[in-house]
């Protein structure tokens, strides 16, 4: 653990060294860039509300990631699943007449069902045909992508707006601000905890682990490997889908053009970077999206564009996750030369 | 008639640029590097394509920025998967988040632009008649008047076949994804091999990328690639890696795309047949498990590999 946030802040603290030292090469000043950076996504209860409301489909689809990486399944569809839940939810949200009590758990299930839907098609496709799914998700992406396109500009298109975009959901299912928070950071929440105890107390979840960490132990022990494939594959889809249908109901209240795109790979580069841990990829999802949050700040009193989050974050993630295998060979390193001296030196004794 | 040569023609420049990331990535493959950067590499040829041929108005300029910026990544790709052992497949994918971000951020701060990026001083790649081959009716049409970047493709193909298979290097590539240690015990440093397969790589996802943004049309966009790099990952995938069925494999992909466009004249929405080339990759893989299912090798590797996800 202690390892873990070492490499993690150090990695953190040396992305963005790298960052400041190309903002200096265009001629920017990086002490004052950072500064509003981070004024406009953490200090203050207003920029840390559109922060966490930010972070929800970082978070969620990286809880997808983690989890599916964890238990050894190559989920790569978390771009998909998400506009298909968010599609599903759009559409509970058009055409059910309901009071928001019931309207809201109702598109929140339609949109987990839209996700699970979603990488079913991939967990068929892998049971059925024994198709990886590691290329059948990465394809579902761009079929879902297209599909999504077609729907806001087909049979569910406003006619009236500018780009491409559904019509606004019955008002009942808008998620509330309470506190300056939007509710959807409650629901995130909520669904960490619950991955998290499933994953980490729960049979079910210690079987998804073992799976991923040696599936070989997993089956010899009667774990049903096949089975827990299927059931991780719809849950980590169900988040996924979750994630697209929070997006809808908290901001923009309608599918728009280019709703996926925006996050489409996050989630898995946040997984990469927590390592798969659960608590981990919370945090980061967080920093993640105080980077996005503050960049569109930032540009507002800086020169330098927005666009710099997204280079600033493949630079984490290169320097956190190499950083990190670094780090521990050179540990190991180290801790084999430490065995080998007291070997010499003590031919016959113990190791300590 | 025209319609068939409409979409052979199609299928030849669809196939070109998912053919040449293949070959890059058949390198690879052979030496036994989990590659999945082609989608990046490409992404940062066809940007540096547009730098070069807009700043210095000559599309071979062009090819050459693409080259090297491609060459750039595959550098990055060595310094952290070669040099420093981090996981192959995290280093690919940051890799590729990096080429979006960076690209859209020079986009941005180059060009002045979001999204797309198009100018009349783009000079594109030339297409190229070969005389009296293309007075010949019918054949005349699809051999000669291609982009050059076609022919170059042919080349490739014939070069990294030879390469692979006949000369000391391409043993030694090959031996380095067999059996690295062997190699290493013969003296030959199987990480140099990973490294000139990446280099190579490059090289061939920079074309790649140059053909997309200079070849097929003359802009820059956002997220160009769009998916082809890794389709090039399934077609190397689905042939373990043999340049000729690299090359049989992308055809097939060049035709459902021209196959695509061809749907949109009988009133298909544009989306449906925008995901065809993706369906038939997923009808390809499904073609393979099931090949996989009929041989005896098959069966044996579906075996060993049965309980294991990934």
């Amino acid at each position: 653990m202690a390892k873990k946030l070492l490499s993690g802040i150090t990695g953190i603290c040396i992305a963005l060294l790298i960052g400041a030292g190309m903002m200096l090469a265009q001629g920017y000043d990086p002490i004052a860039t950072y500064q509003a950076l981070f004024q406009f996504s953490l200090f203050g209860l207003s920029p840390l509300a559109t922060t966490f409301k930010n972070s929800v489909p970082l978070v969620l689809t990286g809880l997808s990631a983690s989890v599916a990486f964890a238990s050894g399944v190559v989920n790569l569809g978390q771009p998909g699943q998400l506009v298909m839940g968010g599609l599903l939810a759009t559409l509970g949200g058009l055409y059910l007449e309901l009071p928001a009590l019931l309207l809201v758990p109702i598109m929140i299930l339609l949109a987990m069902l839209g996700g699970a839907l979603w990488a079913g098609v991939a967990a068929f496709l892998r049971r059925a045909f024994n198709m990886s799914e590691f290329i059948s998700t990465l394809m579902l992406n761009m079929i879902a992508d297209f599909f999504t396109a077609w729907a806001i500009v087909g049979p569910f298109a406003d006619r009236t707006a500018n780009s491409p975009a559904t019509l606004p959901i019955d008002k009942a299912g808008w998620l509330p601000e309470v506190g300056g928070f939007n509710l959807s950071v409650l629901f995130m929440l909520l669904a960490v905890a619950g991955i998290w105890f499933v994953f980490n107390r729960w049979k079910a979840g210690y079987e998804w682990r073992i799976s991923g960490q040696n599936s070989l132990f997993a089956r010899l022990g009667g774990c049903d490997i096949n089975k827990n494939f299927v059931t991780v594959m719809l849950v980590t889809g169900a988040l996924a889908g979750l994630a697209g249908g929070l997006v809808v109901m908290a901001g923009p209240h309608r599918f728009l053009k280019g709703l996926g795109a925006n996050y489409a790979w996050d989630g898995i580069m946040i997984a990469i970077v927590a390592g798969n841990g659960l608590i981990a990829t919370l945090l980061y999802g967080l920093f993640f999206s105080a980077i996005q949050t503050g960049a569109l700040g930032m540009e507002l009193i800086t020169d330098v564009p927005s666009e710099i989050s997204l280079v600033l974050q493949a630079v984490l993630v290169l320097v956190i996750v190499a950083g990190r295998e670094y780090l521990s060979t050179t540990l190991d390193r180290l801790a084999a030369r430490r065995k080998a001296l007291a070997a010499r030196h003590n031919p016959e004794g113990e190791f300590p | 008639m025209r319609i068939l040569i409409g979409l052979i023609t199609g299928m030849i420049s669809g196939a070109t640029p998912i053919l040449l990331a293949a070959l890059g990535g058949a390198f690879t493959f052979y030496a036994g590097v989990f590659n999945i950067a082609m989608e990046g590499m490409m992404l940062t040829g066809a940007f540096f394509a547009v730098l070069g041929s807009y700043f210095f108005q000559s599309w071979l300029v062009g090819i050459l920025l693409a080259i090297l910026g491609s060459l750039c990544m595959a550098l990055i790709f060595i310094f952290f998967a070669v040099r420093l052992h981090t996981d192959e497949f995290i280093t690919g994918i940051a890799l590729n988040l990096f080429a979006v971000g960076a690209t859209t951020y020079m986009l941005r701060q180059i060009f002045n632009v979001k999204g797309v990026f198009s100018a009349p001083g783009i000079i594109a790649i030339p297409n190229l008649d070969i005389p009296l081959i293309n007075q010949i009716p019918f054949l005349g049409q699809i051999i000669s008047g291609q982009n050059l970047m076609v022919y170059v493709t042919m080349i490739a193909t014939l070069l990294s076949a030879y390469l692979i298979f006949k000369t000391r290097f391409g043993l030694r590539v090959r031996a380095a994804g067999y059996n690295a240690a062997s190699l290493d015990s013969s003296g030959v440093s199987s990480a140099r091999m990973r490294v000139w397969s990446l280099l190579i790589c490059g090289v061939l996802c920079g074309l790649a990328g140059a053909f997309l943004s200079l070849g097929y049309v003359r802009l820059f966009s956002e997220n160009m690639s769009a998916g082809r790099g890794w389709i090039s990952l399934a077609a190397i995938i689905l042939v373990n890696g043999n340049p000729w069925g690299v090359a049989i494999i992308s055809l097939v992909f060049g035709f459902s795309d021209g196959l695509g466009l061809l749907l949109q004249g009988y009133n298909v929405p544009s989306q449906f047949t925008a995901m065809v080339p993706y369906l038939a990759t997923l009808i390809a893989l499904y073609f393979y498990s099931m090949k996989l299912k009929r041989t005896p090798i098959g069966r044996a590797y579906l075996r060993k590999h049965k309980h294991e996800h990934s």
